[in-house]
């Protein structure tokens, strides 16, 4: 009867359990068997005295209301039931429908409530609903192996006490404060310190070389004069990651931290260093040594391997998107600057946008370019001149340092791609007025752009055309249409969909018939609630009080596309790791039972966006 | 003086599993309990061999109960040699069964398992003959049924099937091992020769057959009875 124990071991969250929990489970559960179309629990019928456990065969899950019934999932062997009706003692809200002839194993309800009480992992698989389950994976991820970075907060990498001088101090004697604490930050404040207002600011050694030494100031200025203020700040209780990601965002070697509004302390970069000596923080310093373009492929490189420590940190894929995006864009503005020293300043202000993933920072390891240049409209003609010798140069170099050119020619170097400000509005205006299939293609690209140098601030400039798009009914249900072709890979019985045939046998493309699907349906959701993020996550997260989209539908989309985006994140490692070629292709096999799972759970979440999204749009109505 | 024919004296828990009420037939199958079975032996002729092992897992509400499964090891009786080619099967060492609890304790406890229940066995000539050889010996007592025989079951439900033309009349009866009939219905094996593991391969075997002659209209104890009654 090990094989009982052994059997449960396989899936989750039996698998959380000691072997003691496992022979317990062996020696008082029950066995069953059902005819086909039996029901095995009834909707509204007696409350569930069981965990069920599918050991043979197939359970359908019912869903009976409105007069209709619909099957909304389907269980196989490994997977539970009865559990929401058990916990609540209440009838069960679905009827639990035999496939196929089935045999199950079943745990009775004192030992389910046992096993509960005694570990939490089994407990929080069983809280509640399948959203729940989702979210607790992307939680258990973070959790597993986490390193310090993940697990320890800016507030216990504190080193010492505030030191703080009035805004009416010079900055002799801020410099001498300074040189006599020994701290390379002070806080200005007048007292009560640490309350933010007007007066409050920071004054680093940073600030002392470049704004007061460098820049020939008198040492009797007021330090009010050359503090940095308003002040950016993180609460106290903040991940180590999160102060990293924020001071790589803002170039910032210094962090303020805030507990109950005040600040109570300063987390400086060489804190977290200390803490977390590979870090990516050395990324940029790296990068500012490099002299060569042959450095500056290494750089790159070395941005490939901080994805894979991030990720076997137990970073989120959307916190690695932003950790990518940061020093992607470092290396394309060191870039774009010698590139202007080379050439000579450009005639006219303009912005270098990069698009697509790069433009949601969801980039990751498969990357190639996608990038588009604007300058202003009072440009003279010579500009032209100039922005293609510029927009050669780079995509050239790019390449050289590992980015690879895109196949279907979306970069700056393309003369279609590098124009004045009003014939991009022309192009916008146009993609939205007339949404050919040329046309939505084109948006799934170039709508996601996002500025990555450059004094043109093409957001204001363009964005607004894109939001324009918000109250045009007509063309936001062509792109629900174009965001449903592609249907979530399910069966009938919504198991996950293989192709059957062939070379690709077993594989699931988890780019196209995964993260891509949420990557639409988040594009159209943020055009509809007028929201401006471009990052998959943000545009769900912002857009669901606009859109419609539920809040709930919302964040259970975000956790299906966390999971299978780590999911390929890790399978694209790998196969770097054998050195085989980098694809989205995951072989559904050989994925690990919870992983089988997750990603199951995953598209079944998208498939049921998707059917609310064509309900809504009607999608199936228009010609 | 006559000498009549003394009815036998049984001992009480002899008398309490013959007195016991049997299972009404006409009731649904789920509503009975069984006590399925299995047994090791150091040879198959009940005269000379001897009972081993007993394994028994319970049938309630058409579930079967882990938590009521029962084990045990037999001492065979004094100057039986267990034979070597007979351990190589079972797995029962004579240091193990040296040590086992003897028939006579362990008799009583089997039929206060099986009072009042129908018995389950795989191809039950041989369990039921060994049990009742033991209870003849000792009581002069035997085994009162009902019994059912799962193999006989699997062959009712193949003549069945070939009278309902759903397999070809000349298709020959499928092997009746029971590893193989749990395989043919989708089910799991235990372990293999171990009485508890067999009587858990055989219990399972028994709710999918009952299940399917329910299906077919048989959801009664009768219905089983007719179909694999011994």
């Amino acid at each position: 009867m090990e094989e009982i124990a052994a059997f449960l071991g396989n899936y989750p969250p039996f698998d959380q359990l000691p072997p003691s929990g496992l022979q317990r489970i062996a020696r008082s559960v029950q066995i069953e068997y059902f005819a086909a179309n039996h029901d095995v629990l009834t909707f509204g019928g007696a409350p569930s005295q069981f965990l069920y456990v599918v050991c043979k065969g197939h359970v359908d899950l019912i869903r009976e209301g409105d007069g209709e019934t619909q099957i909304f999932d389907s269980l196989g062997p490994g997977e539970a039931f009865g559990h929401p009706s058990l916990i609540l003692g209440q009838p069960p809200i679905i009827t639990v429908r035999a496939h196929t002839e089935v045999l199950v194993y079943l745990l009775p309800a004192a030992l389910f409530h046992e096993l509960r009480a005694e570990f939490p992992p089994f407990a929080n698989f069983f809280a509640a609903s399948a959203i729940e389950r989702l979210e607790f994976a992307v939680r258990s991820r973070r959790d597993s192996a986490a390193p310090t970075l993940f697990q320890t907060h800016l507030r216990d990498l504190v080193e010492r006490d505030l030191v703080a001088i009035s805004p009416d101090a010079t900055v002799q004697e801020a410099a001498q404060l300074m040189s006599q604490e020994r701290v390379s930050c002070l806080l200005i404040d007048l007292p009560p310190y640490g309350v933010l207002d007007q007066d409050t600011g920071i004054f680093t050694d940073r600030d002392l070389r470049t704004r007061v030494v460098a820049a020939g100031i008198p040492y009797d200025t007021p330090v009010s004069q050359v503090m940095t203020t308003p002040i950016r700040t993180l609460p106290a209780d903040s991940l180590v990651f999160e102060g990293l990601m924020a001071m790589l965002e803002n170039r910032q070697h210094h962090m303020p931290i805030t507990e109950h509004g005040r600040i109570v302390g300063i987390v400086t970069h060489t804190a977290i260093l200390r803490h977390q000596s590979s870090s990516p923080v050395f990324l940029p310093s790296q990068l500012s040594r490099a002299q060569t373009l042959d450095d500056m492929r290494r750089y790159r490189d070395k941005v490939v391997a901080t994805v894979g420590s991030l990720l076997d940190a137990g970073a989120r894929v959307s916190d690695i998107g932003r950790v990518v995006a940061v020093a992607h864009d470092t290396l394309l503005q060191r870039l774009l600057r010698d590139a202007e020293v080379t050439l000579g300043p450009p005639p006219v202000p303009y912005a270098w946008m990069v698009l697509g993933s790069e433009g949601r920072f969801e980039q990751t390891l498969l990357t190639d370019q996608d990038n588009a240049l604007v300058y202003t409209d009072d440009a003279p003609p010579e500009a032209a001149t100039y922005f293609a010798t510029l927009a050669d140069l780079i995509v050239g170099q790019l390449e050289i340092c590992g980015f690879p050119r895109c196949p279907g020619e979306i970069m700056a170097s393309n003369p279609q791609w590098r124009q004045p400000l009003q014939v991009w509005k022309d192009y916008f205006s146009r993609w939205i007025n007339v949404p050919e299939e040329e046309a939505l293609l084109r948006i799934a690209i170039f709508f996601d752009f996002r500025k990555a140098y450059g004094e043109l601030d093409v957001e204001a400039a363009l964005r607004p055309v894109v939001l324009d798009a918000r109250e045009n009914r007509v063309f936001l249900a062509r792109l629900a249409r174009a965001a449903l072709r592609n249907h979530a890979p399910l069966t009938l019985f919504r198991q996950v969909a293989l192709q059957r045939q062939g070379e690709q046998r077993h594989l699931i493309d988890l780019k196209h018939r995964g993260t891509a699907m949420v990557v639409d349906m988040a594009r159209l959701f943020s055009l509809e609630a007028g929201c401006n993020a471009t990052s998959t996550v943000a545009r769900l997260r912002q857009s669901w009080p606009e859109s419609s989209i539920s809040e709930a539908d919302a964040q259970s989309l975000i956790s299906a596309f966390e999971l299978i985006s780590t999911l390929r994140l890790r399978n694209q490692q790998e196969q770097i790791t054998r050195g085989e070629e980098v694809t989205n292709h995951v072989c559904y096999r050989q994925l690990s039972p919870i992983n089988q799972r997750e990603l199951k759970e995953s598209l079944q979440v998208i498939a049921g966006v998707q059917r609310g999204l064509a309900r809504i749009f009607q999608t199936g109505m228009i010609g | 003086m006559f000498f009549f024919r003394r009815k036998p004296e049984f001992p009480d828990f002899v008398r309490a599993y013959t007195d016991a009420p049997r299972p009404d037939p006409a009731r649904h199958w789920r509503e009975v309990g069984y006590s399925v079975l299995d047994i090791e032996t150091s040879g198959l002729n009940h005269k000379r061999d001897a009972l081993l092992a007993i394994g028994l897992v319970e049938i309630e509400e058409g579930r079967i109960h882990l938590n009521r499964h029962w084990y045990t090891l037999v001492r065979p009786p004094e100057g039986l040699e267990v034979d070597a080619s007979s351990i190589r099967i079972h797995g029962l060492t004579r240091a193990e069964l040296e040590d086992a609890p003897h028939a006579d304790v362990i008799l009583p406890e089997l039929l206060a398992r099986l009072a009042g229940r129908v018995m389950v066995v795989h191809v039950a000539q041989v369990d039921v003959s060994f049990i009742n050889q033991a209870m003849r010996t000792r009581w002069g007592a035997k085994l009162v049924g009902p019994i059912i025989d799962t193999a006989r079951i699997a062959m009712s439900l193949h003549e069945t099937a070939k009278i309902l033309g759903s397999v070809q009349p000349d298709m020959p009866m499928p092997a009746i091992q029971l590893r193989a009939l749990a395989t043919r219905f989708g089910l799991p094996s235990y372990g293999e020769h171990n009485a508890l593991n067999d009587a858990l391969t055989t219990a399972q075997l028994f709710l999918a057959q009952a299940t399917r002659l329910e299906g077919a209209g048989r959801p009664t104890l009768r219905g089983l009875m007719k179909a694999g009654g011994v």
